[in-house]
């Protein structure tokens, strides 16, 4: 089967690691911003995403002509578990510096680079990501919004849902049909679009999560003029350039950590408890964690060599989300907690926020279903 | 990993396809010795490869033993490999003289021996293939303190017995026996034996979780129900997914392990491995048996052959118990400010 490389960080590394988090437990002590469960995707803090972008702390690992740091994805993967490890949010800037940075220094033209990528990584401009739409879940290739070509540009007509922190973002980049519907060849004709969500006929209308939170939204395009210019990559090859996304959408520290905060937590209560036959049912989960994160680091680093880890990136995602989801439920079994999103008590409000927010774990990014079909499909071949 | 070391586990994994199958399997779990097996390996100076050429053996590393101890757990290759390779292992670095014996080992801290006035006595049970062996490495407790012992098994008395998977599992009893040699043993030294031994067992476990992911994908692709091959049931698929799954973590695991031993910076990697493998037992096997359905539950087909030693092997040695009670405890005792400070303490790795 897959074999991954092992972890092994520099001292270099390690270094940046603490620098990274004595940094983040400064903002902390300052009340610049309060640990939260699933902070990358539900804590959107415009302010937030600022402070670190002068820290150059988004798009790490891009060139340095467009205002990035070059430095590895090992870096990058290590800045972002101590984001998650102490529940920043970072939602705002989160898919602009982990899709769409990358999608434009891999497909992007040099006039969209240079526009994009110095304000992504300021922290000034962020995207949202326009995949499903009402009739298209998990059945992608289904999308129905369109775009016609006319003088200079497309007309976009159609509407995206569950694109989350649209409210926020500055820009969406949008799967469309830009080829009459091929039933046989779902796969074709779909290209990226990069929509100005400012832009005349857009629609942004939110979509309250269960909590009542604004986190979702329904984007309607009517007659939305799209120009030549913000077409990313070839006509027609949208779904192609997406998939190449989905490995590092998949497989990242964001699959795992999402509910550190309550472990975290955790074991702070059953240490103060002294609770020795708690802190042993902690080790198994532990162990489960380190388990993950070996296979979600081995998968970063073939991934920054450009090997292949369609399989063992589903993985990541199917077991790591589910393992998110676990930590609500061993946590109330062995401390006392009542959890409420208002709570004063750390702990009650971390359960809050990981038991609410998790049933869109394993949904979102890809549902654990379909990735089931994407490994079993894969090792079935191999 | 090297080109030398790739070729040697190519050469081993080719000798344990060649000799090692189920009929030779069922053999040694009647009570046979597979002769033919034991002496390719002698024959090829594998059982002294964990020995350095100082001390006349192959010179391999750890690197090299725990991904042998992978193929022992793949094909469940029935003669004492592991134990007389590790027992090696052990003297050398206790400062003895190795052996070139057929030698086995048990590293108990439940059942040590006991030495008094020189002489060593005691039982302890479950030692593997002690029957088949002549010379045993243990434990033994004296009035200056832990010690680590090589004997003689001729002067013992070898009470057979067998583990769940019908591997020999001996009752070795000593009465004023006298050592071929012996090594005073520190707090440290027997901890990091118990570190050691416990790697090898995962590494022999990770062998076997490999080897049933492997022959389940396969009889999925084989076997035709309704018409078509099972692996196109999405209820089917869902077991071959949590196969993946398991098994793609315990295989890192055990490299994780294997590079954090090599490179000195271990911390609680083997018992998060240790832990980490006994869990996917639990799921692998139950998996594969229902994937399967009744002709796995067979003895004519050898899907119980790697379950039935998953089972057994999960129980010897120090395991998910053991480990689970230590990181608590460590756990306890630790001042680091955070659990997530604790799991990336980067002590180790800033002293380099």
């Amino acid at each position: 089967m897959f074999k991954l490389p092992t972890i092994q960080f520099t001292a270099e590394q390690e270094k940046f690691r603490l620098e990274v988090r004595n940094f983040l437990q400064e903002q902390l002590v300052k009340g610049t911003f309060k640990t939260k469960c699933d902070s990358w995707l539900s804590g959107s803090d415009p302010a937030f995403s600022k402070i670190i972008g002068e820290q150059g702390w988004i798009g790490l690992t891009w060139p340095k002509k467009y205002g990035g740091q070059e430095r590895s994805s090992i870096d990058r993967y290590i800045l972002t578990e101590e984001f998650l490890a102490v529940g920043a949010p970072v939602a705002a800037h989160w898919f602009a510096d982990r899709q769409t940075g990358p999608l434009l220094l891999r497909f992007g033209t040099e006039e969209q680079r240079e526009f994009f990528l110095p304000k992504i990584v300021k922290g000034e401009c962020y995207f949202g990501i326009g995949l499903s739409e009402p009739n298209s879940g998990s059945d992608l290739a289904s999308v129905a919004t369109r775009a016609e070509k006319v003088e200079g540009g497309w007309i976009v007509n159609g509407s995206k849902t569950w694109t989350s922190n649209a409210h926020d973002a500055h820009y969406m980049v949008t799967l469309i049909r830009t080829e009459p519907f091929d039933g046989v060849k779902k796969h074709n004709g779909l290209s990226q679009l990069i929509i100005d969500l400012q832009a005349e006929g857009v629609t942004i209308v939110p979509i309250k999560y269960l909590t009542g939170e604004h986190h979702f939204n329904e984007v309607f395009f009517e007659n939305v003029f799209v120009p030549d210019n913000r077409v990313v990559g070839k006509l027609g090859n949208g779904w192609a350039q997406g998939l190449a996304e989905l490995a590092f959408e998949r497989s990242g520290p964001e699959r795992i950590l999402s509910t550190f905060p309550l472990l975290d937590e955790l074991v702070a209560e059953l240490k103060k408890q002294k609770d020795e036959a708690g802190l042993k049912e902690v080790s198994k989960v532990i162990s489960r964690l380190w388990g993950l994160r070996n296979l979600s680091i081995g998968v970063a680093k073939v991934l920054e060599e450009g090997g292949e880890v369609a399989i063992p990136a589903a993985l990541v995602k199917s077991i790591g989300t589910k393992f998110e989801q676990s930590i609500p439920e061993i946590t109330r079994l062995l401390v006392r907690t009542y959890p409420r999103l208002e709570a004063e008590r750390q702990i009650d409000r971390f359960m809050a926020e990981s038991i609410l927010h998790s049933p869109g774990f394993t949904i979102r990014g890809g549902t654990s279903e379909v990735l089931y079909g994407v490994v079993a499909k894969g090792v079935v071949a191999q | 990993m090297s080109e030398m070391k790739e070729m040697i586990l190519d050469v081993v994994e080719k000798i344990f396809k060649d000799k090692v199958d189920k009929e030779k399997v069922d053999v040694v779990e009647e009570g046979g010795w597979a002769e033919d097996v034991w002496s390719i390996l002698q024959d090829n100076e594998l059982l002294s490869v964990a020995v350095s050429e100082q001390a006349g053996g192959a010179g391999g590393d750890l690197d090299d033993l725990f991904n042998l101890y992978r193929l022992v757990g793949k094909y469940a290759v029935p003669v004492p490999f592991l134990e007389t390779t590790f027992a090696n292992y052990v003297l050398e670095h206790s400062n003895l003289n190795v052996t070139s014996a057929n030698v086995t080992y048990s590293i108990d801290l439940n059942q040590p021996l006991i030495i008094k006035n020189g002489l060593v006595s005691g039982k302890i049970m479950n030692v593997p293939w002690a029957r088949h062996t002549d010379e045993l490495v243990a434990l033994a407790t004296s009035d200056e303190g832990m010690k680590l012992v090589h004997l003689n098994l001729s002067e013992a008395t070898i009470q057979p017995n067998m583990n769940l998977a019908c591997e020999p599992r001996d009752t070795v009893s000593f009465e004023d026996a006298t050592t071929q040699q012996e090594a005073e043993m520190s707090d440290t030294q027997v901890t990091h034996l118990l570190q050691l031994d416990t790697a090898t067992k995962v590494a022999l476990m990770g062998g076997a979780i490999d080897k049933i992911n492997q022959l389940t994908v396969r009889y999925t692709k084989e076997r035709e129900q309704f018409g078509r091959p099972i692996h196109r049931f999405q209820l089917i698929q869902q077991h071959l997914v949590l196969l993946a799954g398991e098994t793609a973590i315990v295989n890192s695991a055990v490299d994780n392990l294997i590079a954090a031993l090599l490179e000195n910076r271990l911390q609680n990697e083997v018992a998060y491995a240790r832990i980490r493998v006994e869990e996917a037992i639990k799921i692998v096997a139950t998996s594969a048996h229902q994937v399967f359905g009744a002709i796995g539950v067979t003895h004519e087909h050898s899907l119980h052959q790697f379950t039935r030693r998953l089972w057994a092997w999960r129980d010897e040695g120090p395991g998910e118990v053991y480990w689970s009670n230590q990181l608590a405890k460590e756990l306890l005792a630790s001042s680091s400010e955070s659990l997530w400070a604790y799991l990336t303490s980067t002590e180790k790795v800033l002293q380099v």
